[in-house]
């Protein structure tokens, strides 16, 4: 569906996107963009809806260059980031002069916009002028204009700031009903939670480069310089003195009614310890990774990138 | 997946879409613009009818050129164009029109056609208004195509500057207010490359009523009105496509600044 093959893009001397490569293969679902502020995530999404081209190497979406290539533009949404909307105008008109800028005419113009507006709940507060409207109407308007076409890939950019948290589960809410009917949806953010709470899959930007992509999971397995750290509930004392009989073991900290032990290979060290807590030989209650999330996937790779 | 709309349908998609700008304060801007000095002269012209006065025959031709011509008409263009795919520059608003599929080159114009509509419907009043002051019923038709053709002209020049500089206004002003005052000591050439020149060859010149402390330092070319017509005509749709073109080929992000200078 997507090909950066070493794209970069600057902006006059500075470097917004080092070349990065990456592929976001067919089908529906969701990728969450991931990165601080200022880490390019906006400069990549720029590149892939062809409002810029690359400074260097080659952008493909569906195949081909996006940069004002109507071919691709009739097949992706973008919600660019903010709420800004053309003054002084009302919601309907606008939608449906950007259905027209779409190819719709006729019949399916108006059923365009009478679905979009169903879909992000604004049917009945259309003929409001944007000057009236909300910031999460606005954002909800943004939302509409990019699937008015039905379009394939659905590009947001942050589209969540400034929304309440009503809005935002609403929100996701629709990106999740969107990606189960098949639409490819590529969002960014700067929050961990809204990314985590979204999908697993994602591509994580820090200072321009692309750090990681993949699932959470599979990027954590990837980060060799940082054990895992799992809770062992239970005895604590006995789990410690187990624990430290494992080959595996790098760190460990005692708790109240618990142990954390940081390992260097979980897939080895998981086994061992399910068989003896089935067999009785340890007394263990519960076993939580403590830093298999995202936040910590993004921490530790984020700090050995600074 | 949707086909690409046509050029025509964009430029109408755009132009019925953003057609309600023109309700705005900056729409009754350009209202005033026109109608305030011609109301003005009606208003003067009425009271002394009503005291007995005599009217000067010369006003309405003086209200034309002096006000109309030189300093609204440039007053209104560089007041509406900024409204026009500028405004969406600088709003931030651009990506969300050029990540469609329908032809960038065509928005300038499809913004830009409320707008010339908008201000040609108060021009063509204004024209008809100086008729009261007593203007030459044998001028008027001359006047209104000079009025409309010369604001179809400035309007799109404007707009391809606000797309070309950052500080299109200010280049745009130069030239209206530097540029063209210059046009009677031009040689003959150089006086074609004015608006001045082409409203006069279709409206009438002033000529006549300069006095003798404004001689022309050159003698003043002549244009056949209808080649003046088309001259403006011409130039407008050039700027227009130009603007367009401008607007086709550069990238413009979502800071709305890469466009700019």
């Amino acid at each position: 569906m997507m090909t950066l093959d070493r794209a970069s893009l600057r902006y006059g001397p500075i470097l917004g996107l080092s070349p990065t490569t990456f592929e976001l293969p067919d089908g529906g679902g969701i990728t969450g963009l991931l990165g601080p502020n200022g880490a390019g995530k906006s400069s990549l999404l720029q590149l892939l809806s062809g409002l810029l081209p690359p400074s260097g190497g080659e952008v493909k979406v569906f195949g081909e260059a996006p940069f004002r290539n109507p071919a691709v533009l009739a097949r992706l949404g973008l919600v660019p980031e903010g709420d800004r909307l053309p003054t002084g105008l009302r919601a309907d008109r606008w939608l449906r002069m950007m259905g027209e800028l779409s190819g719709l005419s006729g019949e399916g113009l108006k059923a365009a916009v009478a679905r979009v507006l169903d879909t992000v709940g604004m049917s009945d507060r259309a003929h409001l002028t944007f000057a009236r409207m909300s910031k999460g109407m606005r954002q909800r308007i943004r939302l509409a204009q990019a699937l008015l076409h039905e379009p394939e890939l659905l590009i947001l950019d942050e589209p969540f700031n400034g929304l309440d948290p009503e809005a935002r589960l609403t929100l996701m809410a629709l990106l999740r009903d969107l990606a189960a009917k098949g639409t490819r949806i590529l969002v960014s953010s700067h929050i961990l939670g809204e990314i985590a709470q979204l999908t697993d899959r994602i591509l994580l930007l820090f200072r321009g480069r692309l750090l990681a992509e993949g699932t959470v999971t599979e990027i954590r397995q990837l980060l060799d310089r940082h054990p895992v750290e799992l809770r062992l509930t239970g005895e604590a004392q006995v789990l410690a003195r187990w624990a430290v009989e494992q080959p595996e073991l790098a760190a460990l900290r005692m708790e109240e009614d618990a142990v954390v032990i940081s390992v260097r290979s979980p897939r080895d060290l998981l086994p061992r310890l399910q068989k003896a807590a089935a067999e009785g030989g340890i007394p263990l209650r519960a076993l939580d990774p403590l830093d298999l999330n995202l936040d910590a996937v993004f921490q530790y790779l984020t700090r050995d990138h600074a | 997946m949707t086909a690409a709309p046509s050029l025509l349908t964009t430029i109408r998609a755009t132009a019925r879409g953003y057609a309600p700008r023109v309700l705005q304060g900056r729409g009754w801007v350009l209202a005033a613009l026109v109608m305030a000095p011609v109301g003005l002269s009606i208003l003067i012209f009425t009271i002394s009818r009503l005291r007995g006065l005599d009217a000067n025959p010369g006003e309405a031709l003086r209200i034309f050129h002096e006000g109309l011509v030189k300093m609204l008409l440039p007053i209104m263009a560089l007041v509406a164009a900024p409204a026009g795919i500028r405004e969406d520059l600088e709003q931030r608003t651009l990506p969300l029109l050029l990540v469609r599929p329908a032809p960038a080159w065509a928005l300038p114009l499809g913004k830009g056609l409320p707008w010339f509509a908008w201000g040609a419907g108060w021009l063509i009043l204004g024209a008809l208004g100086l008729q009261v002051v007593g203007g030459d019923p044998a001028l008027l038709p001359g006047r209104i195509l000079a009025l409309v053709g010369a604001w179809w002209g400035e309007l799109a020049f404007m707009t391809l500057m606000g797309l070309v500089f950052k500080r299109g206004t200010l280049w745009g002003a130069l030239y209206f207010f530097l540029w063209e005052p210059l046009v009677r000591i031009f040689p003959p050439f150089l006086q074609r490359l004015t608006f001045t020149h082409h409203i006069e060859s279709l409206a009438g010149s002033r000529a006549a009523q300069v006095g003798a402390h404004q001689l022309l330092a050159q003698e003043q070319v002549a244009t056949h009105p209808a080649l003046a017509l088309l001259a403006l005509l011409a130039f407008g749709a050039l700027c227009w496509g130009l603007a367009g073109w401008k607007l086709h080929r550069t990238p413009v992000g979502l800071a709305g600044s890469e466009a700019e200078g």
